[in-house]
């Protein structure tokens, strides 16, 4: 299945084509997308540790729509970068940690969303509760760009 | 014009630029004039920014002269090393302005002891660029050299510190990637926070005032100095990847648009009410600035991503 995957003439063009299309603009739209994704969510993640207090929480619902601009882009480039290299990436550990990574931030994304859009602690403090899934969403964020990071260095 | 001659430019900027700074903000001093304090500060800040282009033509230059014989390459890592601690200072003063300003927009006045320390710093500064551009000079005029200073034994080249630098970036196996991994999360800080900011000045979030906004810039700066220090990092350690390279060069053009644009962003505008729930809507100017801050960001990701496919970094 993997090295099917690894053959497909989409992963051979991301392989060998020399075109600044292949690799090197799916490579960069991830990147893009990383910036857009991580960094609207630190920017929820900080409000909700006290950085901006006096800025209503309901003004936050830019952030999602705009997380899933970056969530997008990078779900397609990420499955693109995965079948270029499926045989070598679905059988190393520091990938699945990685995926792991991802999947807990995006899981933090979900209860943010509904305490955003609910409008609780127009201003001031967000409960206990807010700053816990805050600080999650930081560290699993720091956590799966790290890692993601990494696999340069430690498999492909 | 080649990034030699860029260089025998630009390399007047950090130390003429510094005399001027440290002039303006002596005469506020002395006439108590703090819209004057105010314009040292932020030409302090566009000094600290344009010193970048000058450290990496410097870079280049090297590059260049390594054809020929007749200069010393002593000289030139001698001159290297100094112009490096020079450009650590003035970058710190740059910070440390960039923050009395942040202050300042935000209290209507800059916190206690910043604008003294800036000052401070810009004059160490100056006297580090000093001696950074006497020892540059000294790279092709011989005759200005100090007649004690000729004979200089030639010893091991690792006693330079850019060079022993360059030898934590090849031989260590953890320092590159970890700064690679620090490289990327300030990416995403920083890009992050001038989403917000140049998202409300756009009409997004527009019952919020600017001020509130404003709060965020220094997480923002908190992305840029890491990713500052680690890319310097990358580009001491590994010059030969870098300073020779197109997508790199405009990777610093873009770099000091983005961050004059952060200046901007950081000291603009009467109109914005400071705390005030009203909804408020920014300038046609405002908004122009908005999209050449997040254009400008984006270009530097592109060029920085594309190094490796648009030049022929490793």
């Amino acid at each position: 299945m993997l090295s099917w995957l690894e053959s497909t003439s989409l992963a051979v063009w991301l392989q060998e084509s020399p075109s600044i299309w292949s690799l090197p603009t799916v490579l960069t739209l991830h990147t893009a997308g990383m910036a857009v994704l991580v960094g609207a969510s630190w920017v929820l993640d900080l409000r909700l540790l006290g950085i901006g207090r006096s800025i209503p929480l309901s003004a936050y619902r830019w952030v999602f729509p705009t997380l899933a601009i970056g969530l997008f882009v990078n779900l397609v480039t990420g499955v693109l970068l995965f079948v270029k290299n499926a045989t070598t990436l679905g059988t190393a550990l520091p990938f699945f940690v990685k995926m792991l990574l991802v999947v807990a931030s995006v899981a933090t994304l979900l209860p943010l969303r509904s305490l955003v859009i609910r409008g609780g602690s127009e201003q001031g403090e967000a409960d206990g509760r807010a700053r816990l899934l805050a600080i999650a969403s930081i560290l699993a964020w720091t956590g799966a760009v790290t890692a993601g990071r990494l696999l340069a260095y430690l498999i492909v | 014009m080649n990034l030699a001659h860029l260089h025998l430019l630009m390399n007047h900027v950090p130390t003429v630029g510094s005399v001027a700074a440290l002039g303006v903000l002596l005469l506020a001093y002395v006439r108590r004039n703090e819209h004057l304090k105010h314009v040292g500060l932020e030409l302090l800040f566009v000094i600290a920014v344009l010193t970048l282009p000058v450290y990496v033509s410097g870079v280049a230059a090297q590059f260049q002269l390594q054809e020929v014989p007749e200069v010393s390459r002593d000289a030139v890592m001698v001159h290297q090393d100094a112009a490096l601690i020079g450009f650590a200072v003035i970058e710190f003063a740059g910070f440390v302005a960039w923050l009395a300003l942040w202050q300042w927009r935000r209290h209507g006045r800059a916190g206690q002891g910043l604008v003294p320390v800036a000052t401070v710093l810009l004059l160490l500064a100056l006297v580090l660029m000093g001696r950074a551009a006497t020892l540059g000079g000294e790279i092709r005029h011989p005759e200005i050299r100090a007649a004690d200073a000729a004979g200089e034994p030639a010893g091991d080249p690792k006693r330079f510190m850019t060079s022993a630098i360059g030898q934590v970036a090849v031989y260590s196996t953890w320092v590159w990637p970890a700064a690679e991994a620090i490289h990327f999360l300030g990416l995403a800080l920083s890009f992050g926070v001038l989403l917000a900011v140049n998202l409300r000045i756009l009409g997004v979030m527009k019952r919020v005032s600017f001020g509130d906004v404003h709060r965020l810039l220094p997480w923002g700066m908190l992305g840029l100095g890491a990713n500052l220090i680690t890319g310097m990092f990358f580009f001491v350690g590994q010059p030969g990847q870098y300073a020779t390279s197109d997508p790199f060069l405009w990777k610093v053009v873009f770099l000091v648009i983005a961050g004059a644009n952060f200046l901007y962003l950081t000291v603009f505008g009467k109109a914005w009410p400071h705390r005030e729930g009203a909804v408020f809507d920014a300038g046609v100017a405002d908004k122009a600035m908005a999209v050449l801050s997040l254009s400008a960001w984006l270009a530097v990701l592109y060029a920085g991503r594309m190094l490796p496919f648009l030049g022929k970094s490793f």
